[in-house]
Protein backbone atom coordinates (compact mmCIF):
# COMPACT_ATOMS: atom_id res chain seq x y z
CA UNK A 1 0.00 0.00 0.00
CA UNK A 2 1.42 3.20 -1.11
CA UNK A 3 2.44 5.83 1.91
CA UNK A 4 1.03 9.42 2.27
CA UNK A 5 4.24 10.94 0.95
CA UNK A 6 3.79 9.19 -2.37
CA UNK A 7 0.23 9.98 -2.53
CA UNK A 8 1.10 13.68 -2.27
CA UNK A 9 3.65 13.06 -4.25
CA UNK A 10 1.54 11.58 -7.37
CA UNK A 11 -1.00 14.03 -6.68
CA UNK A 12 2.02 17.22 -7.11
CA UNK A 13 2.83 15.45 -10.40
CA UNK A 14 -0.73 15.20 -11.56
CA UNK A 15 -0.84 18.95 -10.42
CA UNK A 16 2.48 20.04 -12.32
CA UNK A 17 1.52 17.62 -15.55
CA UNK A 18 -2.41 19.87 -15.61
CA UNK A 19 -0.31 22.85 -15.19
CA UNK A 20 1.99 22.20 -17.69
CA UNK A 21 -0.82 21.34 -20.34
CA UNK A 22 -2.55 24.41 -19.77
CA UNK A 23 0.68 26.81 -20.20
CA UNK A 24 1.22 24.81 -23.83
CA UNK A 25 -2.47 25.75 -24.66
CA UNK A 26 -2.19 29.33 -22.86
CA UNK A 27 -5.69 28.86 -21.20
CA UNK A 28 -6.67 32.12 -19.69
CA UNK A 29 -8.21 30.65 -16.85
CA UNK A 30 -5.12 28.52 -15.63
CA UNK A 31 -3.08 31.55 -16.03
CA UNK A 32 -5.67 33.86 -13.64
CA UNK A 33 -5.41 31.02 -10.96
CA UNK A 34 -1.59 30.84 -11.10
CA UNK A 35 -1.44 34.22 -10.66
CA UNK A 36 -3.74 34.56 -7.93
CA UNK A 37 -2.44 31.25 -6.36
CA UNK A 38 1.09 31.91 -5.89
CA UNK A 39 1.02 36.04 -5.91
CA UNK A 40 2.08 35.94 -2.29
CA UNK A 41 4.99 33.52 -2.79
CA UNK A 42 6.36 35.10 -6.15
CA UNK A 43 6.01 38.56 -4.80
CA UNK A 44 7.72 37.91 -1.38
CA UNK A 45 10.66 35.86 -3.38
CA UNK A 46 10.97 39.14 -5.46
CA UNK A 47 11.43 41.59 -2.56
CA UNK A 48 14.56 39.92 -0.81
CA UNK A 49 15.91 39.04 -4.05
CA UNK A 50 15.75 42.72 -5.19
CA UNK A 51 15.59 44.38 -1.83
CA UNK A 52 12.94 46.52 -3.26
CA UNK A 53 9.29 46.13 -3.42
CA UNK A 54 8.61 48.55 -6.27
CA UNK A 55 10.90 46.94 -8.14
CA UNK A 56 9.65 43.66 -7.13
CA UNK A 57 6.17 44.96 -8.46
CA UNK A 58 7.54 45.15 -12.01
CA UNK A 59 9.35 42.33 -11.83
CA UNK A 60 6.41 40.02 -11.01
CA UNK A 61 4.44 41.46 -14.34
CA UNK A 62 7.20 40.55 -16.35
CA UNK A 63 7.70 36.86 -14.82
CA UNK A 64 3.61 36.15 -15.43
CA UNK A 65 4.27 37.79 -19.00
CA UNK A 66 7.17 35.34 -19.75
CA UNK A 67 5.20 32.44 -17.79
CA UNK A 68 2.80 33.28 -20.94
CA UNK A 69 4.98 33.41 -23.96
CA UNK A 70 7.70 30.54 -22.37
CA UNK A 71 4.70 28.46 -20.98
CA UNK A 72 5.59 25.75 -23.89
CA UNK A 73 9.08 25.37 -22.17
CA UNK A 74 7.65 23.96 -18.41
CA UNK A 75 7.32 19.76 -18.86
CA UNK A 76 5.75 19.33 -15.77
CA UNK A 77 8.51 17.29 -14.29
CA UNK A 78 9.81 19.74 -11.71
CA UNK A 79 7.15 21.74 -9.48
CA UNK A 80 5.90 24.64 -11.12
CA UNK A 81 7.20 27.43 -8.63
CA UNK A 82 10.81 26.14 -8.84
CA UNK A 83 10.42 26.88 -12.65
CA UNK A 84 8.39 29.91 -11.55
CA UNK A 85 11.10 31.27 -9.28
CA UNK A 86 13.74 30.42 -12.00
CA UNK A 87 11.91 32.51 -14.63
CA UNK A 88 11.85 35.77 -12.34
CA UNK A 89 15.81 35.33 -11.08
CA UNK A 90 16.36 35.32 -14.89
CA UNK A 91 14.58 38.13 -15.35
CA UNK A 92 16.08 39.96 -12.27
CA UNK A 93 20.08 38.51 -13.76
CA UNK A 94 19.09 40.51 -17.33
CA UNK A 95 18.05 43.58 -15.51
CA UNK A 96 21.33 43.76 -13.36
CA UNK A 97 23.60 42.40 -16.57
CA UNK A 98 21.69 45.23 -18.34
CA UNK A 99 22.68 48.24 -15.24
CA UNK A 100 25.67 46.98 -14.59
CA UNK A 101 27.08 44.21 -17.12
CA UNK A 102 27.45 41.91 -14.82
CA UNK A 103 26.07 38.71 -13.13
CA UNK A 104 23.91 38.74 -10.29
CA UNK A 105 26.09 35.61 -8.93
CA UNK A 106 28.88 37.51 -9.29
CA UNK A 107 27.69 41.14 -7.71
CA UNK A 108 25.53 39.18 -5.06
CA UNK A 109 28.50 37.04 -3.78
CA UNK A 110 30.24 38.04 -0.71
CA UNK A 111 33.23 35.81 -1.29
CA UNK A 112 33.25 37.58 -4.75
CA UNK A 113 35.21 41.30 -4.88
CA UNK A 114 32.78 43.15 -5.40
CA UNK A 115 29.47 42.15 -3.32
CA UNK A 116 26.63 43.75 -4.57
CA UNK A 117 24.71 46.69 -3.19
CA UNK A 118 20.89 46.66 -3.21
CA UNK A 119 20.58 49.38 -1.80
CA UNK A 120 22.41 52.66 -0.26
CA UNK A 121 22.97 51.41 3.26
CA UNK A 122 23.16 54.71 4.35
CA UNK A 123 19.80 55.42 3.34
CA UNK A 124 16.41 53.18 4.65
CA UNK A 125 16.08 50.05 2.49
CA UNK A 126 13.34 49.63 0.45
CA UNK A 127 13.49 46.11 1.97
CA UNK A 128 13.43 47.48 5.55
CA UNK A 129 10.48 50.13 4.42
CA UNK A 130 8.56 47.00 3.60
CA UNK A 131 9.67 45.09 6.17
CA UNK A 132 8.74 47.88 8.49
CA UNK A 133 5.10 47.55 8.34
CA UNK A 134 5.09 45.06 10.26
CA UNK A 135 5.72 44.45 14.00
CA UNK A 136 8.82 42.12 13.42
CA UNK A 137 11.12 44.73 13.84
CA UNK A 138 14.40 42.39 15.09
CA UNK A 139 13.95 40.24 12.28
CA UNK A 140 13.96 43.21 9.30
CA UNK A 141 16.43 44.18 10.97
CA UNK A 142 18.54 41.45 10.72
CA UNK A 143 17.11 40.27 6.92
CA UNK A 144 18.79 43.64 5.97
CA UNK A 145 22.06 42.88 7.08
CA UNK A 146 22.44 39.54 5.13
CA UNK A 147 23.70 39.63 1.86
CA UNK A 148 21.15 39.14 -1.35
CA UNK A 149 22.49 35.78 -2.21
CA UNK A 150 22.13 34.36 1.14
CA UNK A 151 18.51 36.05 1.74
CA UNK A 152 17.06 34.02 -1.48
CA UNK A 153 18.33 30.82 -0.73
CA UNK A 154 17.25 31.25 3.11
CA UNK A 155 13.50 32.23 1.15
CA UNK A 156 13.49 29.40 -1.10
CA UNK A 157 14.96 26.79 1.66
CA UNK A 158 12.91 27.74 4.94
CA UNK A 159 9.92 29.67 3.30
CA UNK A 160 8.96 28.16 -0.07
CA UNK A 161 10.65 24.65 1.42
CA UNK A 162 12.25 23.67 -1.87
CA UNK A 163 14.12 20.47 -1.73
CA UNK A 164 18.25 21.11 -2.21
CA UNK A 165 18.09 19.89 -5.85
CA UNK A 166 14.92 22.00 -6.92
CA UNK A 167 16.88 25.06 -5.47
CA UNK A 168 20.35 23.95 -8.02
CA UNK A 169 18.04 23.95 -10.78
CA UNK A 170 16.46 27.59 -9.77
CA UNK A 171 20.03 29.19 -9.08
CA UNK A 172 21.49 27.09 -11.90
CA UNK A 173 24.45 26.16 -9.65
CA UNK A 174 25.56 23.03 -8.62
CA UNK A 175 24.36 21.14 -5.36
CA UNK A 176 27.40 21.57 -3.01
CA UNK A 177 27.34 25.60 -3.89
CA UNK A 178 23.41 25.13 -2.86
CA UNK A 179 24.43 23.48 0.91
CA UNK A 180 27.26 25.86 1.60
CA UNK A 181 24.99 29.18 0.53
CA UNK A 182 22.60 27.39 2.62
CA UNK A 183 25.23 26.70 5.85
CA UNK A 184 26.86 30.28 5.61
CA UNK A 185 23.16 32.23 5.19
CA UNK A 186 21.63 30.41 7.53
CA UNK A 187 24.82 31.53 10.30
CA UNK A 188 24.35 35.16 8.64
CA UNK A 189 20.94 35.14 9.92
CA UNK A 190 21.64 33.98 12.97
CA UNK A 191 24.25 35.71 13.87
CA UNK A 192 22.09 38.51 12.69
CA UNK A 193 19.49 38.42 14.99
CA UNK A 194 21.26 37.72 17.57
CA UNK A 195 23.16 40.90 17.24
CA UNK A 196 19.85 42.63 16.68
CA UNK A 197 19.00 41.12 19.80
CA UNK A 198 21.67 41.92 21.81
CA UNK B 1 36.81 13.39 21.89
CA UNK B 2 37.92 16.35 23.30
CA UNK B 3 35.76 19.48 24.09
CA UNK B 4 35.98 21.50 21.23
CA UNK B 5 35.87 18.94 18.62
CA UNK B 6 32.45 17.59 20.31
CA UNK B 7 31.41 21.26 20.25
CA UNK B 8 32.65 21.86 16.67
CA UNK B 9 30.66 18.77 15.93
CA UNK B 10 27.57 19.80 17.70
CA UNK B 11 27.00 23.14 16.22
CA UNK B 12 27.26 21.48 12.64
CA UNK B 13 25.24 18.78 13.30
CA UNK B 14 22.74 21.49 14.56
CA UNK B 15 23.09 23.35 11.28
CA UNK B 16 22.97 20.32 8.88
CA UNK B 17 19.94 19.10 10.52
CA UNK B 18 17.84 22.56 9.80
CA UNK B 19 19.35 22.16 6.23
CA UNK B 20 19.55 18.67 4.79
CA UNK B 21 18.66 16.35 8.02
CA UNK B 22 21.22 14.11 9.88
CA UNK B 23 21.49 10.54 10.82
CA UNK B 24 19.32 8.87 13.48
CA UNK B 25 23.12 8.01 14.99
CA UNK B 26 24.05 11.64 14.29
CA UNK B 27 20.94 12.79 16.13
CA UNK B 28 20.89 10.89 19.30
CA UNK B 29 24.94 11.60 19.85
CA UNK B 30 23.48 15.74 19.19
CA UNK B 31 20.85 15.26 21.71
CA UNK B 32 22.88 13.74 24.59
CA UNK B 33 25.32 16.34 23.66
CA UNK B 34 23.17 19.07 24.34
CA UNK B 35 21.37 17.77 27.30
CA UNK B 36 25.27 18.31 28.88
CA UNK B 37 26.41 21.86 26.61
CA UNK B 38 24.91 25.05 27.30
CA UNK B 39 26.60 26.97 24.50
CA UNK B 40 25.70 24.29 22.24
CA UNK B 41 22.05 24.32 23.57
CA UNK B 42 22.03 28.15 23.00
CA UNK B 43 23.16 27.81 19.56
CA UNK B 44 20.61 25.76 18.65
CA UNK B 45 17.61 27.36 20.37
CA UNK B 46 19.11 30.66 18.80
CA UNK B 47 19.13 29.12 15.26
CA UNK B 48 15.84 28.06 15.68
CA UNK B 49 14.61 30.90 16.79
CA UNK B 50 16.45 32.63 13.61
CA UNK B 51 14.49 30.31 10.89
CA UNK B 52 11.12 30.73 13.18
CA UNK B 53 11.32 34.59 12.48
CA UNK B 54 12.34 33.89 8.83
CA UNK B 55 9.16 31.56 8.38
CA UNK B 56 6.93 34.07 9.97
CA UNK B 57 7.95 37.19 8.40
CA UNK B 58 5.21 38.71 6.59
CA UNK B 59 4.97 40.79 3.56
CA UNK B 60 2.35 42.74 2.52
CA UNK B 61 0.91 42.53 -1.26
CA UNK B 62 0.57 45.26 -3.20
CA UNK B 63 -3.54 46.43 -3.92
CA UNK B 64 -4.25 45.02 -6.72
CA UNK B 65 -1.70 43.62 -8.17
CA UNK B 66 -2.91 40.08 -8.86
CA UNK B 67 -5.77 41.49 -11.24
CA UNK B 68 -3.67 44.36 -12.77
CA UNK B 69 -1.07 41.36 -13.66
CA UNK B 70 -4.07 39.27 -14.78
CA UNK B 71 -5.37 42.09 -16.67
CA UNK B 72 -1.49 42.82 -18.90
CA UNK B 73 -1.24 39.15 -19.35
CA UNK B 74 -4.66 38.88 -20.90
CA UNK B 75 -3.69 41.40 -23.14
CA UNK B 76 -1.12 39.91 -24.37
CA UNK B 77 -2.46 36.75 -24.41
CA UNK B 78 -4.63 38.57 -27.14
CA UNK B 79 -1.87 39.99 -28.80
CA UNK B 80 -0.09 36.57 -29.33
CA UNK B 81 -3.39 34.83 -30.38
CA UNK B 82 -4.54 37.05 -33.34
CA UNK B 83 -0.29 36.93 -34.43
CA UNK B 84 -0.80 33.59 -34.44
CA UNK B 85 -2.68 33.35 -37.76
CA UNK B 86 -0.31 35.41 -39.11
CA UNK B 87 2.63 33.16 -37.83
CA UNK B 88 1.05 30.60 -39.59
CA UNK B 89 0.30 31.79 -42.88
CA UNK B 90 4.76 32.75 -42.43
CA UNK B 91 5.86 29.27 -42.13
CA UNK B 92 2.97 27.94 -44.83
CA UNK B 93 4.69 30.39 -47.11
CA UNK B 94 8.03 28.77 -46.31
CA UNK B 95 7.54 25.38 -46.26
CA UNK B 96 6.24 26.18 -49.67
CA UNK B 97 8.72 27.53 -50.92
CA UNK B 98 11.14 25.09 -49.61
CA UNK B 99 8.97 22.08 -50.98
CA UNK B 100 9.40 24.62 -54.51
CA UNK B 101 12.96 24.60 -53.75
CA UNK B 102 13.77 21.03 -53.50
CA UNK B 103 11.58 20.15 -56.48
CA UNK B 104 13.22 22.62 -59.02
CA UNK B 105 16.76 22.63 -57.83
CA UNK B 106 17.90 20.58 -61.05
CA UNK B 107 16.20 22.72 -63.34
CA UNK B 108 17.71 25.40 -61.93
CA UNK B 109 21.24 24.09 -61.86
CA UNK B 110 20.53 23.84 -64.76
CA UNK B 111 18.96 27.26 -65.67
CA UNK B 112 22.21 28.51 -63.69
CA UNK B 113 24.98 26.40 -66.02
CA UNK B 114 23.29 27.84 -68.95
CA UNK B 115 23.19 31.45 -68.16
CA UNK B 116 27.15 31.24 -66.76
CA UNK B 117 28.19 29.48 -70.07
CA UNK B 118 26.25 32.16 -72.37
CA UNK B 119 27.58 35.12 -70.07
CA UNK B 120 30.90 33.54 -69.74
CA UNK B 121 31.35 34.29 -66.15
CA UNK B 122 33.77 31.55 -64.21
CA UNK B 123 31.89 28.59 -62.79
CA UNK B 124 32.41 29.66 -59.00
CA UNK B 125 30.38 32.64 -59.41
CA UNK B 126 27.53 31.09 -61.02
CA UNK B 127 27.54 27.87 -58.36
CA UNK B 128 27.90 30.69 -55.41
CA UNK B 129 24.27 32.54 -57.34
CA UNK B 130 22.49 29.19 -57.34
CA UNK B 131 23.67 28.67 -53.47
CA UNK B 132 22.39 32.34 -52.79
CA UNK B 133 19.43 30.92 -54.23
CA UNK B 134 18.64 28.53 -51.60
CA UNK B 135 19.74 30.86 -49.26
CA UNK B 136 16.21 33.53 -50.29
CA UNK B 137 13.62 31.90 -48.28
CA UNK B 138 15.96 31.47 -45.06
CA UNK B 139 17.03 34.79 -44.83
CA UNK B 140 13.61 36.27 -46.04
CA UNK B 141 12.38 34.32 -42.51
CA UNK B 142 15.12 36.21 -40.65
CA UNK B 143 14.32 39.58 -41.41
CA UNK B 144 10.47 38.70 -40.91
CA UNK B 145 10.90 37.41 -37.33
CA UNK B 146 13.69 40.16 -36.62
CA UNK B 147 10.97 42.87 -37.41
CA UNK B 148 8.68 41.02 -35.55
CA UNK B 149 11.09 41.32 -32.37
CA UNK B 150 11.49 45.09 -32.66
CA UNK B 151 7.81 45.53 -33.03
CA UNK B 152 7.65 43.68 -29.74
CA UNK B 153 9.14 46.39 -28.30
CA UNK B 154 12.40 45.07 -27.08
CA UNK B 155 12.40 46.18 -23.42
CA UNK B 156 10.15 46.23 -21.16
CA UNK B 157 8.34 49.11 -19.62
CA UNK B 158 10.37 48.65 -16.08
CA UNK B 159 13.74 48.31 -17.82
CA UNK B 160 12.83 51.59 -20.03
CA UNK B 161 12.53 53.46 -16.58
CA UNK B 162 15.45 52.49 -14.87
CA UNK B 163 17.69 53.70 -17.27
Amino acid sequence: MPGPTMFFSTLMSDEAKTIARGLQKRYPDLLDRLIEQYQYRLFRYLVYVTGSRERAEDFFQETWIRVLERGHQYDGKSKFEAWLFAIARHLVIDWQRSKKAQSLDTLTDPEQEHPLQLANENEPSPLHQVLSQETQENVQASLRKIPAIYREILVLRFQEELQIDEMAGVLSVPLSTVKSRLYRGLEALRGALQGGAA
Amino acid sequence: MNSGNAHDRALHLIAQGRVEGIAETDSTWLRAHLEECEFCTKHARQTDRALQSLRTAVIPLPDGLASRTQFRVQLRLHELREREPQRRALWAACAVSWVFGIASAPYVWRLFQWFGERTGVPKLVWELGFGLWWTIPALFVLIVLLMEKVRQGGEPDWMRQSK
